[in-house]
């Protein structure tokens, strides 16, 4: 066997790690390890003249083996993997030893972190010693790309990779695509209808050549990795005929069953067979099946719809006999851009929301507001009177331990939006309760001046409660809006007609099931989790997975945009490749010893490991391409047949063995 | 006498808890110097040999930690690590370990601070229980 | 920048006791919104907090004795300030280092309580004298359960009733319980919150060791003042025992068949929700529900009821100090009770019951409204 000829550097990180520990020292004591051949310290390892230390010393010295102390591995393992390789070494004979993260930016007595370094730089040696070369193979990325939810980020990012002539599987579980988009009436800062410019791009979407588009639908399965997910999706019966649907809405007129809007808010009606709204896209008609007499009576009651359908596209057949759809197909890439629930005010007890007909969300003011809407474009209370008062309150459900911590960055936004639609479209004076006015982005500060130019009423202060209980003459019959006035220093109780409460985002209830199909990690606040929040923000921890928009957390439009089009971007990029590598640390068998019991392939849950006979005798084999080295298998195999790449027992347990021994 | 000061070992999945004490030290949260991080890929990754071997070796505590149940990066890692772990307890309760010494948890890649709390309070709870039997006994013979 | 507040030593024990959370206030002033005093009177709790903040709290601002710390304000703070203790931390610098003035009412309380053991100013020796034709026994080793009516009870002659219904109650039942000899003090709760610390310390140290000595494994209370400091507080001092509030004992009573109520109450009562039993300890449901276990009760709830329920004006040492006519939570409260037409409130807390007897006297409605405790009911219903 050939000498292993180690060398190990330790990076300053200017004063990051040299600040704490006494680099000099763990580098002298490095060089006593055995089969050190160099040990250097280095201000800025990761700089080029630090790697090229490297690269110069494998040539010089003969080295085969590499140790760098520095930041964590999960930041600068790749770089020096690489610099290895650049060196003329397999990349995998080089270990990490984290001495930033995990210790001198979380200790203080310098000391015991110089020891601690030590240790791990000790442990990396002896690890290193045991590492053997391995091959990263190429496999073919299959093009296709799956995008889950077709609000404006899933749109714009199905659009983008489209338009690249990639084929593109949208799948969105409302009958229509939009989103809360399409809900929206007007959009902050330039007031833009929200309908007008984005109802071209559901167009788009729905007639693109290379847009393969299922409403209605749920990605129930994934399975496989980055370049070759099997994707199952279950396309929802619509109860009507899709191929003869016209869309002519006729059978919606005659459809005697009632019930709220969805998308209305419930300011409006919808019927047992509907079209959610008149860009709906496709335009074509669904049936509630909860909802419809016929269905649920199982044809014996009502039938109007099949009655009028000229088209012939609601039969007893569709009523009766469709059944929901199981779609397979393949994808390299897949985008998931779900999206947000709006926060229910009614769990604030104090703030009345179910309980007052005047206490609406956001939601509701937007449709509203709109031309096109239940009510016209008028703000209209309950009893159809114009109100004379609107209060617009800040921070429901946000920046509040009791319910979300985090902002949820858009209402301040909306809620001075409403301030100037109110003013617009009625005679209303506007109150608006705020703790701080938040207006980071392009033109929004500018937004704010121009409300308050218009004489919208601002008063600092998290509202205590609204009550309907008057002690006044001027509050009888009023929604009377408590809170500080937090820079008079006083109580104020204002009387008005309508209490606007601008709702958090939060995220949408069913995430742990999504993040589950999709494997995705979630943040404490149950919205996805990035890769990283500055430098890979919508990458997520699987390969291949992608995340945009409000599914991350809330953000505005231009905002969700941005990310989409960042989603796209990545996924163009991997199908220009067009080829992916495969982990090279995956578990392998040793067939001397493989007794065939099975027990890998019963732990594994990618079902990589598969028991045959071979000349005879049951031993298991490895799908490479399906481990993904989690190593559970190796620690069940009963005989020790099984072992991981880069992770052997062998050199863990020489690890170990280091990390405990006095130094 | 200086104060006994536990040595521990902790073995991390390198998707969450490792991830966690990155958060720790990129968000400065101060823990005790007396743990050791082995980075494995998965918490499912961890062999009971390396738990035995860690306290042959001295250790006076180990942690073994990754992600929570719906986290893990390779579907249900850390069920079957949990099995791993109840296994080793009646090993280690054979031994005559105190069960405090194998310390279980959960740790999301956003819970740099838990990681913290959770060295701080292994330290102190080792501190009160005294080093590990096995190290006193290797100490006696060295 | 003008030099804030010349007490340092002050201003570190506010900021010591308010603790990480006090920095995390962001003015939004929820707290002065929810705050009852604002019903009747501006008190800015904001403020206070900002004041707290950068050590600029005024010591000799009556605002200091205000708060009733009935923790409406604490259970909807969206960072989770603990406003009480802040409260209660000014007011330890107030009584502890002497800044300030201590408002006469509470200093006589207080010295009360340090002398004779009791705010009433009683002598200690007939502490127990409520019961004496009642036939309780001491309580001695073994006796299962030690029922501890604390101060009113013992000695205000209406509240009395309190007391006395319980032992009428328990010696039908026929349950093993005493009470505890005269060296016994007040649990000394409120006086805490008024800011005499010492005098918690050695109240709670006396009431340990004699518990202790005792073998007390069991405690029934009337007062949930009583029953937040020994659950919440004097386990930290050392003193360890299972706490039991009155309604939650007859409740499990009833739960369990023990406890039968037969006679009938035609009446409409109304019950307000204690801020030491429903806020601070979470208990809403027993009290409720031994009421609907008595016959002919329609029980009816205030507009602002359970979490939202008004406080009594009683809390934080405040049952001590003057409210003058016009701030009264209690008159509030009674005003609304009128307003549902009920016949009886029902109460489950001795302060409660002081500041209701009150209101309804000054208000002339003791024809027409009677204050009770649900103990005094229970005994009625019991036959
Ligand atoms: C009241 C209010 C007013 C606003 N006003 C403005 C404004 O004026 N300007 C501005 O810039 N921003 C505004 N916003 C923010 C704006 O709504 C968001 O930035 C934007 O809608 C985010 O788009 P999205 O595609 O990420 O999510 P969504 O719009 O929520 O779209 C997600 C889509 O995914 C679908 N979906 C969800 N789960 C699944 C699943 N499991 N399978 C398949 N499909 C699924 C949903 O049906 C939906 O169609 C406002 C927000 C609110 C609440
Ligand atoms: S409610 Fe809490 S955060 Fe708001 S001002 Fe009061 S103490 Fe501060
Ligand atoms: S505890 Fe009650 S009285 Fe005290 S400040 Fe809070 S709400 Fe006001
Ligand atoms: S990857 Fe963290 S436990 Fe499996």
């Amino acid at each position: 066997m050939e000498e292993i000829r180690i060398g190990v550097y330790i990076c300053h990180c200017g004063f990051n790690i040299a600040g704490v520990v006494n680099v000099e020292e763990v580098a002298k004591y490095a060089a006593t390890l055995p089969s050190v051949v160099i040990s250097r310290e280095y201000r800025y390892m990761c700089s080029d003249p630090g790697q090229d230390l490297i690269k110069n010393d494998i040539k010089k010295l003969g080295l085969n083996r590499v140790v760098v102390a520095s930041c964590s591995p999960r930041m600068h393992e790749p770089t020096f993997r690489k610099a290895v390789a650049d060196g003329g070494l397999n990349p995998y004979l080089y270990e990490h030893a984290n001495i930033r993260e995990h210790c001198s930016w979380v200790h203080d007595d310098k000391e015991l972190a110089t020891k601690k370094a030590k240790d791990l730089v000790r442990a990396a040696v002896k690890r290193v010693y045991r590492h053997e070369p391995l091959v990263v193979k190429e496999a073919p990325l299959n093009p296709n790309v799956l995008v889950v939810g077709g609000g404006i980020a899933g749109m714009q990012a199905a659009l983008d990779i489209a338009n690249g002539q990639n084929k593109v599987y949208l799948v969105e579980r409302d009958p229509s695509i939009g989103g809360h988009m399409i809900q929206l009436d007007r959009t902050f800062p330039t007031l833009d209808c929200s309908e007008c410019i984005l109802t071209p791009k559901m167009s788009d979407v729905g007639h693109h050549p290379f847009i393969e588009l299922f409403t209605y639908s749920e990605v129930e399965e994934v399975s496989g990795s980055i370049g070759n997910f099997k994707i199952k999706v279950r396309k929802k019966a619509r109860h009507i005929d899709e191929s003869k649907c016209i869309g002519c809405n006729v059978c919606e007129e005659k459809c005697p069953w009632k019930t709220d809007s969805e998308f209305e808010m419930g300011l409006a009606k919808r019927k047992a067979v509907y079209i959610p709204f008149a860009q709906a896209i496709p335009h074509l008609a669904v049936v509630d099946p909860n909802l419809c007499a016929y269905i649920k009576s199982d044809g014996k009651k009502c039938g109007a719809c099949i009655k009028v359908c000229e088209a012939q596209a609601i039969t007893p057949e569709t009523l009766l006999k469709q059944t929901d759809q199981i779609v397979e197909f393949d994808v390299g890439t897949i985008i998931v851009a779900t999206g947000y629930d709006q926060f229910d005010p009614s769990v604030i007890p104090q703030y009345g929301y179910g309980k007052y007909d005047n206490v609406l969300t956001g939601l509701h003011f937007e449709r509203m507001t709109c031309a096109a809407g239940p009510t016209g474009g008028k703000i209209l209370l309950k009893d159809g009177r114009e109100p004379e008062r609107i209060a617009l309150v800040h921070c429901v459900g946000s920046r509040d331990q009791n319910y979300h911590e985090y902002c949820s960055r858009v209402c301040c936004m909306y809620a001075l939006k409403y301030a100037h639609l109110a003013k617009e479209l009625s005679k209303a004076d506007v109150y608006q309760f705020y703790i701080d006015m938040r207006c980071f982005g392009e033109g929004y500060e500018e937004f704010y001046k121009r409300c308050s130019e218009e004489g919208v009423n601002f008063i600092r202060g998290k509202v205590a409660k609204i009550t309907d209980e008057a002690l006044s003459d001027e509050e009888k019959g009023k929604l009377v809006v408590i809170s500080e006035d937090t820079l008079l220093g006083k109580l104020v109780r204002v009387p008005v007609d309508m209490v606007i409460l601008c709702s958090a985002l939060e995220a949408r209830s069913d995430a742990e099931n999504v993040a589950r199909i999709f494997n995705l990690n979630r943040r404490a606040d149950g919205f996805f989790l990035e890769r990283h929040v500055k430098l890979d923000p919508v990458a997520t921890p699987t390969d291949g997975i992608f995340i945009a928009g409000c599914c991350e957390g809330p953000r505005d439009i231009p905002d969700t945009v941005a990310q989409a089009e960042a989603t796209a971007a990545k996924a163009l990029s991997l199908i220009s490749k067009g080829t992916i590598t495969t982990e090279a640390a995956v578990s392998t068998v040793d067939e001397s010893i493989c007794h065939g019991c099975g027990r890998c392939e019963e732990i594994c849950a990618f079902h990589a490991p598969k028991v045959a006979s071979k000349n005879g005798t049951l031993v298991s084999s490895i799908n490479e391409t399906l481990c993904k080295g989690c190593g559970a298998c190796a620690v069940v195999c009963p005989t020790g047949a099984i072992s991981i790449k880069h992770f052997t027992q062998d050199e863990i347990l020489a690890e170990v063995a280091a990390l405990t021994e006095v130094s | 006498m200086a104060e006994f000061e536990p040595q521990i070992v902790a073995f991390c999945c390198n998707w969450c808890t490792y991830a966690a004490a990155d958060l720790a030290g990129t968000s400065r949260v101060h823990y005790p110097p007396n743990v050791r991080i082995v980075r494995v890929m998965c918490s499912s990754m961890v062999n009971p040999l390396y738990v035995l071997k860690a306290f042959e070796g001295g250790a006076d505590g180990v942690l073994v930690a990754g992600c929570h149940h719906s986290d893990c990066h390779y579907i249900d890692g850390p069920v079957k690590c949990d099995a791993t772990v109840d296994k080793l307890r009646k090993v280690l309760h054979v031994l005559g370990l105190e069960d405090e010494r194998l310390r279980r948890e959960l740790v999301a890649a956003s819970e740099g601070v838990v990681f913290a709390r959770i060295i701080k309070e292994m330290v102190e709870q080792l501190k009160k229980i005294g080093p590990s039997p096995f190290k006193v006994k290797t100490e006696a013979l060295a | 920048m003008e030099v804030l507040s010349p007490y340092k030593e002050a201003t570190d024990v506010i900021l010591e006791a308010g603790g990480e959370p006090l920095k995390l206030c962001y003015q939004c002033g929820l707290c002065t919104g929810i705050c009852p005093w604002n019903l009747v009177r501006s008190f800015l709790v904001r403020r206070i907090m900002h004041e707290a903040q950068l050590g600029a709290v005024d010591f000799g601002s009556e605002d200091v004795w205000t708060c009733v710390t009935c923790r409406a304000c604490v259970q909807r703070c969206p960072r989770g300030v603990e406003i009480i203790d802040v409260m209660r931390a000014i007011r330890r610098a107030v009584a502890g280092l002497g800044i300030g003035v201590v408002p006469d009412a509470l200093r006589i309380s207080a010295k009360n309580i340090a002398g004779v053991g009791n705010p009433l100013g009683e002598a200690p020796e007939k502490r127990n004298d409520w019961a004496k034709d009642l036939g309780v026994k001491k309580f001695a080793s073994g006796t299962k359960i030690l029922y501890f009516p604390c101060c009113v009870p013992s000695y205000d002659p209406d509240v009395k009733a309190v007391s006395r219904s319980t032992a009428t109650i328990f010696n039908k039942l026929g349950i093993d319980y005493g009470l505890i000899g005269t060296e016994a003090k007040c649990c000394g709760e409120a006086i805490r919150k008024a800011g005499h610390e010492d005098t918690f310390q050695s109240l709670a140290q006396n009431n340990i060791n004699l518990f202790t000595s005792n073998g007390v494994k069991t405690v029934v209370v009337s007062s949930p003042h009583c029953y937040h400091t020994f659950k919440n507080e004097y386990p930290e001092l050392g003193g360890k025992f299972e706490v039991v509030h009155i309604t939650q004992y007859l409740a499990s009573l009833i739960d369990e068949g023990k406890l039968k109520l037969s006679k009938k109450i035609n009446k409409k009562v109304i019950y307000s929700d204690p801020c030491y039993l429903g806020r601070h300890n979470e208990i809403y449901d027993e009290p409720r529900k031994i009421l609907q276990s008595i016959p002919g009760v329609e029980l009816i709830e205030f507009p602002d009821a359970r979490e939202n329920g008004l406080c009594c004006g009683g809390g934080g040492g405040r049952i001590w100090m003057d409210t003058p006519k016009g701030e009264r939570f209690s008159d509030i409260r009674v005003e609304q009770a009128v307003g549902k037409g009920a016949d009886i409130i029902a109460i489950a807390c001795p302060y409660c019951f002081l500041n209701y007897r009150d209101s309804v006297l000054s208000m002339g409605k003791a024809e027409t409204m009677q204050v009770k405790d649900i103990a005094e009911l229970v005994a009625e219903a019991i036959g």
